[in-house]
């Protein structure tokens, strides 16, 4: 009899052992199979309505967390380029799917915005998203915020982000600061101050902290460029000549010496009088044709 | 009403002490728990996903209950030949199904009631815990939003009553409550989706189809009409005139089918 039980109790255990092997085997491997090209297809929207039955929030949320959990998988990746081409696209799809099923979500919309300006360089993508969220969440100053901010910062469509803006400014509690960038941008007035008021702007709406260092970095280089382009005005005033070089500048007292730029390059003065830096690419983020 | 009282009473005390009530609460409290979990995993809505969370997890226990408590309290009769016994008594065929139905539409208010409450909790705490995250945020679209999804499932639940007026097995109301389930919530959607224009959806819909499925649409229950998570979640306004319709649309849907099923089941033979 006991010797019954001890061969049972032994064979369980055994069991339970090859249980937890074969658990972890399993999942390590599984890890290994490709994840190709052809798992990237989400649904069709309209396919997904119906087939969601009355849990559409639920789908959408779902759809949601699936997508910043596969984004933030590809977070600790080695190789480069760190997320591929098709697998932006499916993140593209996938939360425009959650956006589709629950198109009041704010969260699908503020997450594709950051992950495709600022990595995927997808930046029509996002305005896309943003434009959808911007329809239904009418109350909501911030999306078409982001958008006059895209098409100011990433596609140089000052115009454009005039209209956004003001769009943004005529919402429920809407910043007053962004009805004057708007108006400034439109005109093309002293553009650089506009840029930093916006950057500033920004800099306040953004919890994400690189984004914040870049902003920073941006605002601090565009800074250097104001005050020499403050004091290339005032030479002019003075004296009715073009400044040559900052030295000139320095030699009579209206800078003490040149600002560093931030981006490591170094600013310099065109013959026509502007300023300009010699990391002037740097400073707009990377584009895709 | 003092013949429906009785049956309605013993209705819902056998579907209450139903073992599978135990079950369904079981996965509603894991669902409430789940609620907690999924929705601080979001940065910002985190009050739209608890609402849509806990609304989905009433919804679908409620769909639990009238699928594998309801049809069962209605079977049970038949299979179990209690019904001869029943129906010896002086009560009509009629009154014997009115009385089982309010039994049912009892036992619904009652265990949703419950599951209600236990949804509030979860969103009260989560609220508590991340009050920032609660812009959008209303009770009263919550409650109505809640209620008219008891309303759906009460609808369900007649037209399992008339399935099981004709039909010999509990198992082939299941099945059919199932399908009309997914066709009454999915309906209006396939509906809007074949009215639009063709270069919107990719492909031609021949006339045949769409008379077929307009039929079809004022045949079974819309129940996607009474889904209002999405306006709950988001705190969006919903017109009075709205639930107005929907309410009397609902109403006048049940008494349909519970007369149906009464006369149907008036001129049934046991065997």
């Amino acid at each position: 009899m006991i010797r019954r039980t001890v061969a049972i109790a032994a064979f369980l255990l055994f069991l339970t052992f090859l249980h937890v092997i074969a658990l972890g085997r399993s999942t390590v491997e599984r890890k290994q199979l490709s994840r190709g090209e052809g798992s990237a297809i989400v649904l069709p929207s309209p396919f997904l309505k119906i087939a969601a039955l009355e849990f559409k929030g639920l789908v959408s949320d779902i759809l949601f967390l699936d997508s910043i959990a596969f984004y933030g998988g590809t977070l600790n990746r080695a190789e480069r380029p760190r997320v591929k081409e098709w697998e932006w696209q499916w993140l593209d799809k996938s939360l425009s799917a959650s956006s589709d099923l629950d198109p009041y979500f704010l969260d699908p919309y503020l997450f594709g915005n950051a992950i495709f300006t600022w990595e995927a360089g997808m930046i029509r993508e996002a305005n896309d998203l943003l434009t959808k969220g911007s329809g239904h969440r009418t109350w909501d100053w911030m999306l078409p915020f982001f958008t006059g901010f895209n098409y100011f910062y990433f596609l140089q469509e000052n115009e454009k982000a005039a209209e956004f803006l003001m769009e943004a400014s005529r919402r429920p509690s809407a910043d007053p600061m962004l009805a004057s960038i708007a108006s400034k941008l439109a005109f093309k007035e002293r553009k650089t101050e506009t840029s930093i008021q916006f950057l500033e702007e920004m800099l306040q709406r953004t919890d994400d902290e690189l984004s914040k260092q870049r902003f920073r970095k941006r605002i601090e280089a565009l800074r250097g460029i104001l005050l020499l382009e403050q004091a290339v005005a005032t030479y002019q005033k003075r004296y009715h000549v073009k400044p040559r070089s900052f030295e000139m500048l320095i030699a009579k007292g209206l800078i003490q010496n040149v600002p560093e730029d931030p981006y490591g390059g170094k600013f310099y003065l065109e013959p026509s009088g502007s300023v300009k830096s010699t990391t002037e690419r740097e400073l707009m983020p990377h584009r895709k044709k | 009403m003092t013949t429906f009282w009785p049956i309605a009473l013993i209705t819902f005390k056998e579907g209450i002490r139903n073992r599978a009530i135990y079950g369904i609460a079981l996965v509603a409290l894991m669902l409430f728990g789940a609620t907690a979990l999924i929705a601080t995993m979001v940065p910002r809505e985190v009050g739209k996903v608890a609402v849509d969370m806990a609304l989905s997890t009433i919804s679908f226990a409620g769909l639990l209950i009238v699928l594998f408590v309801g049809i069962n309290l209605m079977a049970k009769d038949l299979d179990k030949r209690t019904i001869y016994t029943v129906l010896a008594r002086p009560i009509s065929r009629s009154q014997y199904i009115i009385g089982k139905f309010l039994g049912m539409i009892l036992l619904i208010t009652v265990t949703m009631a419950l599951l209600s409450l236990l949804a509030i909790t979860a969103i009260i705490i989560l609220k508590n815990i991340h009050a920032g995250y609660f812009t959008r945020f209303s009770w009263q679209a919550i409650i109505l939003a809640d209620g008219l999804t008891v309303l759906m499932l009460i609808m369900l639940s007649a037209i399992s009553f008339l399935f099981a007026s004709f039909t010999s097995s509990s198992f082939i109301t299941l099945v059919l409550t199932i399908i009309t389930y997914i066709i009454g919530q999915s309906l209006s959607g396939v509906k809007a989706l074949l009215e639009a224009p063709s270069y919107e959806i990719g492909f031609n819909v021949s006339p045949m189809t769409i008379k077929l499925v307009t039929a079809v649409y004022y045949l079974f229950p819309n129940l996607s009409l009474f889904d209002i998570k999405l306006q709950a979640a988001h705190a969006l306004p919903i017109s009075p005139s709205f639930v107005l319709w929907t309410v009397l649309y609902g109403i006048v849907y049940i008494v349909l089918s519970i007369t149906l099923a009464a006369i149907i089941f008036r001129r049934k033979e046991f065997p």
